[in-house]
């Protein structure tokens, strides 16, 4: 199929906001998940956009934005890859397989955009000297330009340019690549469990990652499942914790 | 909220908007050189507008805020909440009490807030929102919304307690912390068992022939321990990271070159 401007143009918008939200809101608009969603809605193909979306999620699932750590920018690489794929007929495989390397690229957007922002501070400076404290509020706000820009720009001119180019990449695609980018995609996600594993203080609490892979791997339990389980755990280790160490007052945990 | 005051000069109503522009602002003017200055600058604004009314002091104000800053955003509210309390009450007479809470308090929050704001949260959210949207289920891609929303909650409170509790904050509400973040990264860890199994697929086709008799690699592998292969390949990866100078964007790369290597060497598929 042939992509329409309006497409076109919708998906850059919603590229532009998804970034804004990322960095205030978070109402997880600026997830690959959502970004994978919106765009297989905007181009017809709900279940393309859902898996490509959840499997590019789950690769950055630990990766974390803060500190000015820049990552890959796979919002934006889930919008390119999603429509892609719907653009050419290819299948999920395809759209992962584009998705990668342009969310690897599009990182030196995100520092670009970080860069620029900081001339943004100089003017606030300045204004700091004469007192003027609604010139810096302004400059704060000035922030949002470069931010969207960053995602809205690469969304535009892949999706504009993508249907020649889309056709020049199937041409050229040998096999023996396409078939390890599938096999690729399918471990991918090791890493963002890798990465949280290397968050949480694994080497204090490892039996309850065994609990909860002998959970999933021999007794087949969904995730919710699990949770519910590690929720339990959790809790019954702090009461039991609170029983042998008499403390002053018991810490009582909830979501 | 108990106010023995009479003549307090920050209303609930100032809290309300210092949170909203916390939420919405802290971050948009991140820059290299003051990375959340700009931003905690534009969230306090309104508390600066009432108490300071002179030039000069104005100049001084804006300028200890445009400092460096950097914190987990949902944790900036504490710091922010007490500042406001502490400035009320001294004005900007303690200039470097101001900036030593805000430098002191931004490392060690940020520490709790990754741990709980940033890893425990998604991996409870996004993992099970993925799982059900790998399913085909639409509601995966929606079910993040309603914990981002519980969040702002959560935010507007830690301004609230941030300011009731001024200086006093940094002792009495990290030991509480504390116990919440151990049974979360537990709940966490769990959660983490089961996602490997659940997210990771790596099939191995390998048939060995020896006359009659056919092996499938894959069902040996599961007799031994379901999921095996998966399960390695997480752990192969978090001893990659651990390892000085490999970061996420190198791990990337490494699991794209293997997964296209074990393809053409017929291992998985």
């Amino acid at each position: 199929m042939e992509i329409a401007f309006w497409q076109i143009l919708f998906l850059t918008v919603y590229a532009f906001v998804a970034q804004l939200d990322a960095l205030s809101l978070q109402i997880s608009l600026g997830n690959p998940l959502m970004a994978g969603f919106v765009t297989g809605l905007i181009m017809g193909n709900i279940p393309m956009g859902l898996t490509v979306g959840a499997t590019l999620q789950l690769m950055v699932l630990g990766v974390a934005t803060y500190g000015g750590a820049t990552v890959p920018d796979f919002m934006s690489a889930a919008v390119i890859g999603t429509a892609f794929a719907i653009i050419s007929g290819q299948d999920v495989e395809f759209a992962i397989g584009i998705a990668l390397p342009i969310g690897l690229l599009l990182t030196q957007l995100d520092i670009l955009a970080r860069l620029s922002n900081t001339y943004f501070q100089h003017r606030a400076d300045r204004y700091a000297e004469d007192g003027n404290a609604d010139g810096v509020a302004r400059m704060n706000l000035m922030g949002i330009i470069p931010w969207g820009l960053s995602r809205a720009i690469p969304v535009f001119l892949g999706l504009y340019f993508g249907s020649e180019v889309v056709k020049a990449i199937t041409a050229y695609l040998p096999q023996w690549l396409m078939g390890g980018l599938k096999v690729a995609g399918g471990i991918l996600p090791a890493m963002g469990v890798a990465i949280l594993m290397r968050y949480l203080p694994l080497k204090k609490f490892y039996p309850f990652m065994i609990i909860g892979f002998v959970l999933a791997a021999y007794l087949k339990v969904s995730l919710i499942g699990i949770a519910l389980i590690g929720f339990a755990v959790a809790a019954a280790y702090l009461f039991l914790k609170n029983e042998l160490k008499p403390q002053t007052e018991g810490g009582d945990i909830d979501d | 909220m108990t106010d023995a005051k009479v003549e307090k000069k920050v209303t609930k109503r100032d809290l309300l908007s210092v949170f909203w522009r916390t939420i919405l602002g802290l971050q948009m003017g991140w820059n290299y050189e003051k990375m959340q200055g700009l931003g905690y600058c534009f969230a306090i604004m309104p508390i600066l507008k009432k108490l300071y009314k002179s030039k000069e002091e104005m100049t001084k104000a804006l300028k200890l805020h445009l400092q460096f800053f950097n914190t987990t955003p949902a944790m900036a509210h504490l710091i922010v909440g007490a500042d406001i309390a502490i400035e009320e009450e001294y004005g900007l007479a303690n200039e470097d009490t101001i900036s030593g809470i805000k430098t002191g308090l931004m490392g060690p929050f940020a520490g709790i807030g990754d741990t709980v704001f940033v890893a425990i949260y998604r991996t409870i959210v996004f993992s099970v929102a993925s799982y059900m949207a790998l399913q085909g289920n639409v509601i995966g891609a929606l079910i993040p919304v309603i914990p981002a929303i519980a969040i702002w909650w959560v935010r507007y409170e830690f301004t609230v307690i941030g300011y009731e509790q001024g200086r006093r904050i940094a002792v009495g509400f990290a030991n509480q912390l504390k116990q919440l973040t151990e049974g979360a990264a537990i709940l966490g860890l769990t959660v983490i068992g089961g996602l490997a199994p659940a997210v990771v697929k790596a099939n191995v086709p390998l048939v060995f022939k020896s006359g009659e008799v056919e092996l499938k690699v894959q069902d040996m592998l599961n007799n031994i321990m379901p999921s095996m292969v998966p399960m390695a390949i997480v752990l192969l990866s978090y001893w990659l990271l651990g390892r000085k100078g490999f970061n996420s964007t190198k791990l990337i790369i490494f699991l794209l070159v293997l997964g296209v290597v074990l393809y053409n060497l017929k291992i998985l598929g």
